[in-house]
């Protein structure tokens, strides 16, 4: 089996039926939720087709976490949307051969993996989050537009992952290099060596942004020497950088940044 | 009214007397014999008739005008698009300055050669909700006489005329609605034209298929899952064998002195659930040995029985004459997806040497019977067990190839291992059935590849050329002694095939998938022809 395409098969063949079952809203709330069998389906449909990308225990692999999806907020109806018609401009896919009582069963095995929802009532100060952001996470990050480019731009964190998930990305530093973030140096011949992270690579050259967001290649043979760096450039904010006051009013600005339409841009 | 119509009977045969001169002055292009492709490549370079150059497969080319000292000079001549989305997956063929392609999404096409610009285009309606599970692609055309014969998304067989790309006749080999799909390269045996089904993942019972070539009538059939009261059903248990899976799409060899065509066969399913058919599973990823004019089976060796791990041995089959031991052997050479090297005597199906190209956790080695000892803890479950190779194996679909002067089998190979997972699948006709799921990103190891040549009299490796990342490309070499390759990053490779020097690289702007270069001869240069992504670039030196 090449599975590796099959998605992309299925998607292209399919996409007449998008339109088809978009038609008619969903219900808001999952009927099948806590149905035993509703779940056993939902077991092996989650495994056959989400696994790959979100993993066996839907904690992320390639794709998000997607324990905490309720967590961070989103409705069944929204997931629902989410299963049949993909993320645009990510890759997560159109699944138009996925009828809507799998889709069901499949978020209702996945409330089986979901962390609770929160009981507590939210923390933190966002007003106060957004002013700690500017001051130690902005020379990197990217907000509405505004912000640097070295790391991940943040616009949508606040959906894309759950703030038990960016906590620890804060506290423990990052586990692995997203694609396009992996730390290099290249040491030229002559002069300064040149740190950034990797955009592309291939045997015979490199893709950087190097740490003045300059976007330049390099043949790796006119290099003295080519290094992948085994610390991210994200920094740890352990409590002596960063108070767990702050962390909590960081943690709540965060969580309010769930898109950003560049047309409506201020 | 008499007088009228004889009036115009004498201007209709006047006609047609016409047309019949003017047919008659021109010459038409010869048409291709059995005995050309049985011929295979030549050193006047003029065709490439048949998926592996030779029935061998062999893939090696006589033609030395692109050496090792002067392959860094090859220019583009020409670059054509397919204008379609998908990838590439064919092997071109050749003849009388034509080349015959077929494309991804039931698309084909000739091409001139001289300047790559189309003659004809064949398109072909997909279906609604096709099966093919890896991609709407296609490996390539087989031919015979003035007819071109391609398999469809649809588990159709067509005959195309050479001339205009215009249907001359379509049979459906089975039911695509039930999983069935096909993407195989036919070859062409005498009268009769091979090819296979697809549909490992979606509960398929696997076939080959032979058709007469002059009318698409079905001349036989194997079924690679024996049905009951033949010798090998009882290595599937209950129903399991209905549904069990071994598609081939993949192209095999023929020995014409044996009579014998050789094929791959693919994985047993559901893929990964053990229980759900315990046994042998023949004849799945085995290496079939088939009568050319019947069908029926001379011998068979099966690779990994009860495979649970998608180890399909749709690999490319590679025949050679070679000496081991002071004797000279007839030889299958197989480098398979589960990690092993084999060379089979192909007169009989046993073993001659099997030792790992790649790394391999699950057998410990190949016995002296042909059976592999493996080593527990193997079997995928809902826990799950890390096992090498991955899903996409040590190596795969796409094509080895074997310089028969040197006597080096080269191949490119993956390291990867995956975590795979097992579970009680339901089936439901046409759906997907594979009863698990394999999970990457275990480990610390990164994957990555290399292209590897190995001797076959032993199986050792002889060299590697290390890539950054798997590559997924297909091999041609030439008796100047040059191998080319590509790597995952879209880099064209031109290599020493004596011992893996780096000589020359061009970045086509999207990898070789599945498929491989392949070089001809047209006005006195030789060509080198690559299919990358959506295109194919002609190269050739500089006149």
């Amino acid at each position: 089996m090449r599975w590796i395409f099959s998605v992309l098969a299925i998607a292209v063949v399919c996409a007449a039926a998008v339109s088809l079952s978009a038609a008619q809203d969903p219900p808001a709330k999952n009927p099948l939720e806590g149905n035993a069998d509703a779940i056993r389906s939902g077991m092996g449909l989650y495994r056959a087709r989400c696994a790959d990308c979100h993993g066996m225990d839907a904690r992320g692999v390639r794709a998000p976490d997607i324990t905490q999806v309720w967590a961070s907020g989103r409705t069944d109806a929204g997931l629902f949307k989410t299963i049949k018609e993909g993320v645009p401009g990510t890759e997560m896919p159109s699944n138009p051969r996925v009828q809507d009582a799998e889709a069901w069963q499949i978020l209702a095995y996945l409330r089986t993996l979901a962390a609770p929802a929160p009981t507590d009532p939210p923390r933190g100060d966002a007003v106060n989050g957004e002013r700690i952001f500017r001051a130690n996470c902005a020379l990197c990050h990217r907000v509405k537009g505004a912000g640097g480019r070295l790391g991940p731009d943040l616009s949508r964190i606040g959906i894309a992952r759950s703030r038990e998930a960016v906590l620890r990305r804060i506290r423990r530093g990052a586990e692995g290099f997203g694609s396009g973030y992996e730390p290099v140096t290249l040491t030229p011949p002559s002069g300064q060596p040149i740190r950034g992270v990797k955009k592309n690579e291939d045997l015979f050259s490199v893709q950087i942004m190097d740490t003045r967001e300059r976007i330049q290649g390099y043949e790796k043979d006119k290099m003295k020497s080519v290094k992948n760096e085994t610390q991210s450039a994200m920094p740890i904010f352990g409590p002596d950088r960063l108070n767990d006051s702050d962390l909590d009013d960081l943690l709540r600005y965060l969580g309010t940044l769930r898109g950003f339409d560049p047309a409506v841009a201020p | 009214m008499r007088n009228r119509t004889l009036l115009l009977l004498g201007l209709l045969l006047a006609l047609s007397a016409g047309t019949a001169r003017l047919t008659a002055q021109q010459t038409p292009p010869p048409l291709v014999t059995a005995q050309e492709i049985l011929g295979g490549l030549t050193p006047d370079g003029s065709r490439w008739l048949t998926f592996g150059g030779n029935y061998s497969n062999q893939r090696h080319s006589p033609l030395t005008q692109i050496t090792p000292a002067n392959v860094n000079r090859l220019v583009p001549q020409w670059t054509f698009q397919t204008g379609t989305l998908g990838n590439f997956e064919t092997t071109s063929l050749f003849r009388d300055n034509v080349l015959y392609v077929t494309g991804p999404q039931n698309v084909a096409w000739s091409i001139d050669a001289r300047t790559g610009r189309q003659i004809w285009r064949y398109r072909r309606e997909l279906q609604p909700n096709l099966t093919a599970c890896c991609g709407l692609v296609n490996r390539g055309f087989g031919v015979l006489g003035d007819k071109l014969f391609m398999v469809t998304l649809d588990a159709h067989l067509l005959a195309l005329d050479m001339r205009t790309g215009a249907i001359a006749w379509d049979v459906m080999m089975q039911d695509y609605r039930n999983g069935y799909a096909s993407t195989i390269a036919p070859i062409v045996v005498k009268d009769k034209v091979i090819v296979g089904v697809a549909g490992g993942e979606f509960g398929i019972r696997g076939f080959i298929d032979a058709y007469e070539a002059q009318t698409g009538k079905r001349a036989w059939r194997f079924y690679t899952i024996p049905g009951p009261g033949e010798p090998g059903h009882e290595t599937w248990t209950g129903d399991s064998w209905k549904i069990g899976g071994s598609g081939v799409w993949v192209t095999g060899a023929y020995d014409p002195e044996q009579n014998l065509v050789f094929y791959g066969t693919g994985n047993p399913g559901p893929d990964y659930h053990s229980e759900s058919r315990e046994g042998d599973n023949l004849y799945s990823t085995s290496l079939v040995a088939l009568d050319a004019d019947t069908g029926k089976l001379r011998w068979h060796y099966q690779f990994t029985p009860h495979d649970v791990h998608d180890w399909d041995s749709t690999e490319v089959p590679v025949l050679g004459d070679i000496t081991i031991g002071g004797q000279l052997r007839k030889v299958v050479m197989f480098a398979n997806r589960n990690g092993f090297y084999y060379t089979i005597d192909r007169t009989n199906g046993k073993v001659i040497a099997a030792k790992p190209f790649t790394t391999t956790t699950w057998a410990k080695e190949i016995g002296r019977d042909g059976r592999p000892i493996e080593l527990p803890g193997h079997t995928p479950d809902e826990k799950g067990s890390v096992t090498c190779p991955d899903i996409t194996g040590g190596t795969n679909f796409w094509p080895p190839t074997f310089d028969p002067a040197t006597g080096t089998f080269f191949v490119n190979a993956r390291e990867a291992c995956m975590t795979f997972y097992a579970w009680k699948p339901d089936y439901k006709a046409g759906d997907r059935f594979t009863g698990g799921a394999g999970q990457r990103g275990q480990g610390s190891e990164q994957p990555y590849g290399a292209l590897r040549a190995i001797d076959p009299a032993t199986g050792d490796r002889k060299w590697e050329f290390r890539y950054l990342t798997p590559s997924t490309a297909g091999l041609l070499t030439t008796a100047s002694g040059l191998i080319f390759s590509g790597d995952a990053e879209g880099n064209l490779l031109a290599l020493d095939s004596r011992n893996g020097k780096l000589l020359w690289r061009y970045q086509m702007g999207a990898p070789m998938h599945g498929t491989s270069p392949t070089t001809y001869m047209v006005d006195g240069r030789q060509y080198l022809l690559v299919p990358a992504g959506t295109t194919l670039t002609a190269w050739a030196l500089p006149q």
